[in-house]
C-alpha cells in the first residue's frame, strides 16, 4: 500500500495530517491516559497506603483545591497562573538573549572561540545553585524569572549556535550573487535554516524552566506558585495535594509543548518527514 | 545568432590570475565576451571553472588584474548578474513559486511584477502547476529547472552558468538544453556556459574557449558557426566537437613543456602573483 501511493505522495502539496488520523491518534492517546490510571488506582488499592492515594483520591483533592482553595484560602489557579508567569516571563527572556546571542556567536566563530572560557562554565552551573544568590540579589518575579532564565538560556543559546553551522554555503552565495545585503542574507537564508534547531532548543528550554520553576518555589520566601503549594502540602503529609501540583506541572508543560509543536509543524511544512 | 559589432564595448572582459595561497589557479586568464554572446567554457576537471564563475560574478576579486563587466570591475549589487549553481540550490523553505521569485525581490522588484514575472518564467520552464510545491517534493531535474527559471527571472543581462546539467539524466539534459537556448532565444543576452560536456558545448556556444589545466590559461579559442537547433550528427558539428576533444587532450590542457617551465619562473618571480 504504502509503496503503491508513495509516488503520488510526492506530488502532494503541503503535507497535511488528515483529519480522520488526526482523531485516530487523540483517541488511542485518550485510551493510553485511560489504561495508565486504572493501573495507578489498582496498584493504590493494592497497595492500600494513605501515602499512596489513587486517581480517584487525586480528583477528590483536585476538585477540592479549584473550588475552595488551599489551606490559606489561595486558589489552585492562582498558584498555577503565578507558575505559569514565571515560567514565560523567564522563558522568554531565555528565547531574546539565547537567540540572538547564538545568531552572533555563530556567525562569528572568532568571538565565541575567544568568549567561550566566559560562557561556557555557566552552562554546568544548575540553575538550582543560583538560588541562594537570586535570594539575595533578587525578589519576586525578578527572582523566578532570572532563574528561569539561567536554565532556559543554555539549550537555546546552544541550538541556535549548532544550527548556524548548517548554513549551505551555495545558499548564501545564491543571495550574493543576487546583490543581497548581509540584512537579507540573515533574514532569508541563516535565519529560516537555524530556526528548526531554535525551536527545538525553545522545546528543551521549556522543560529546564518548568525544573527550575519548581525547585525555586520549593526554596521558599513567597506565598504562591504550584512548588510552593506541593511543599505546603508535603509539609502536612496530604500526599493527593501534592500529587494535584505534579500533574498540573506536568500537564501545563504539555500543553505549552503542544503549542511548540503546532508551530514547528506550521512553520516546517517545507520539512521531508523522516520515516524508517 | 546575435549580432555582434566590432566597435561595441565587450559586455565582460577578463584579464586576470588568481591564487589561493600557494595554488595558483588562474595564469593570466585573459578573454572578452561580447554583448549577447553565448559563450562556453570547457576545461579539464579542477581547472578553476568555478572559481572564474565567482569572480565572474563579481563575488570573488582575482589575486591580481581585473574583470570587468560594461567597462567597471564585477560587482553584484551594481551589475544585473544570474547565476545557475553546478549544486542544488534551491531554498528548501521556500515553494517553487517563491524560489524563483526570491531574486527578482532581492533587486526589489514590486510584487506585481514579481508575480507576472515567475508565472511567465514557471510556464516556460514548465513547472505551471507545481507553485506551492516545495523542493522536496519534486524531483531533481524540476529543482534545477527551478534554479534556471530563478536566474531567468531577474532579466539579468550576464547569466552565469556552472555545469547546470551535470546532475541530469541525458534525455533530461537534452531537453533542458533546448529549453535553455529558447529561453535565451526569446530575450536575447549575454549567457557564460561552463561544462566539461564537449557535446553540450557544441550545441550551446557561439563560441568555446577550453581552458588548461592549472593553472588554467585559455589554450584555443573556436567558433561555433552553426544555426541553432544543431543537428549533433552533423559533419560540422563532428568536426568541431573533434577539435575541441583535441584542444583537451592531457598533452595540451597542461600547456606543454616549455609554457610550464616559463610559469614556474614567473611564479618565483612575481610574488603578488
Amino acid at each position: 500500500m504504502a509503496a503503491m501511493t508513495s509516488a503520488e505522495d510526492k506530488r502532494r502539496p503541503a503535507m497535511s495530517f488528515a483529519v480522520g488520523s488526526r482523531l485516530a491518534t487523540a483517541a488511542w492517546n485518550a485510551f493510553a491516559v485511560a489504561v495508565a490510571l486504572a493501573l495507578w488506582q489498582t496498584a493504590a488499592v493494592l497497595i492500600g497506603s494513605p501515602f499512596f492515594p489513587g486517581p480517584i483520591k487525586v480528583a477528590q483533592a483536585f476538585i477540592h483545591l479549584a473550588v475552595h482553595g488551599d489551606i490559606s484560602g489561595v486558589s489552585l489557579w492562582s498558584h498555577a497562573w503565578a507558575s505559569i508567569e514565571r515560567v514565560l516571563v523567564g522563558f522568554g527572556l531565555g528565547v531574546l538573549g539565547g537567540v540572538p546571542l547564538g545568531l552572533l556567536m555563530g556567525l562569528y566563530p572568532s568571538v565565541y572561540a575567544r568568549t567561550r572560557a566566559v560562557l561556557e562554565p555557566f552552562r554546568f552551573i544548575p540553575p538550582i545553585a543560583w538560588i541562594p544568590l537570586a535570594i539575595i540579589f533578587f525578589s519576586g518575579l525578578t527572582r523566578f524569572a532570572f532563574l528561569i532564565f539561567l536554565g532556559a538560556f543554555f539549550p537555546i543559546f546552544t541550538s541556535t549556535l549548532v544550527g548556524v553551522a548548517r548554513v549551505e554555503p551555495i545558499h548564501r552565495k545564491v543571495g550574493l550573487v543576487h546583490g543581497a545585503s548581509k540584512g537579507w542574507i540573515l533574514s532569508h537564508v541563516v535565519v529560516p535554516t537555524v530556526l528548526p534547531d531554535i525551536l527545538a532548543g525553545m522545546r528543551v528550554g521549556l522543560g529546564a524552566a518548568w525544573l527550575t520553576i519548581v525547585a525555586a518555589e520549593l526554596a521558599g520566601g513567597i506565598s504562591t506558585g504550584l512548588g510552593r503549594m506541593m511543599t505546603n502540602y508535603a509539609e502536612l503529609i496530604q500526599v493527593p495535594e501534592v500529587i494535584v501540583g505534579m500533574l498540573l506541572i506536568g500537564f501545563i508543560g504539555f500543553l505549552m509543548n503542544e503549542v511548540l509543536l503546532l508551530i514547528e509543524k506550521y512553520l516546517f511544512r517545507w520539512r521531508w518527514q523522516v520515516s524508517l | 545568432m546575435p549580432q555582434i559589432c566590432a566597435h561595441q564595448r565587450p559586455k565582460v572582459e577578463v584579464n586576470a590570475s588568481h591564487r589561493y595561497g600557494n595554488l595558483l589557479v588562474h595564469d593570466r586568464l585573459a578573454f572578452a565576451v561580447a554583448q549577447n554572446e553565448f559563450v562556453c567554457i570547457c576545461g579539464p576537471s579542477g581547472c578553476g571553472k568555478t572559481t572564474l564563475l565567482d569572480c565572474l560574478a563579481g563575488i570573488l576579486k582575482p589575486t591580481l588584474g581585473s574583470v570587468l563587466i560594461d567597462g567597471t570591475p564585477a560587482n553584484p549589487k551594481r551589475h544585473s548578474i544570474s547565476f545557475v549553481f553546478q549544486e542544488p540550490s534551491t531554498f528548501p523553505w521556500l515553494t517553487v513559486f517563491d524560489n524563483v521569485a526570491s531574486g527578482l525581490r532581492i533587486k526589489g522588484a514590486p510584487a506585481a511584477a514579481v508575480t507576472a514575472k515567475v508565472r511567465e518564467i514557471i510556464d516556460i520552464v514548465g513547472l505551471t502547476g507545481f507553485e506551492a510545491y516545495y523542493p522536496h517534493q519534486i524531483s531533481g531535474g524540476m529543482k534545477q529547472r527551478v534554479a534556471i527559471a530563478r536566474a531567468f527571472a531577474t532579466d539579468a543581462d550576464l547569466i552565469l552558468m556552472d555545469e547546470p546539467f551535470v546532475s541530469l539524466d541525458q534525455p533530461t539534459r537534452e531537453r533542458m538544453q533546448r529549453e535553455v537556448l529558447d529561453i535565451w532565444r526569446r530575450r536575447v543576452r549575454t549567457v557564460i556556459f561552463v561544462t566539461h560536456n564537449i557535446e553540450e558545448a557544441v550545441f550551446l556556444g557561439d563560441r568555446i574557449l577550453i581552458l588548461s589545466e592549472k593553472p588554467a590559461h585559455i589554450v584555443a579559442e573556436l567558433l561555433v558557426p552553426l544555426e541553432h537547433p544543431r543537428d549533433p550528427l552533423s559533419n560540422e558539428f563532428m568536426r568541431l566537437r573533434s577539435e575541441c576533444v583535441h584542444w583537451l587532450l592531457p598533452s595540451r590542457a597542461s600547456g606543454g613543456v616549455e609554457r610550464t617551465a616559463d610559469k614556474g619562473r614567473q611564479i618565483l618571480a612575481d610574488p603578488r602573483v
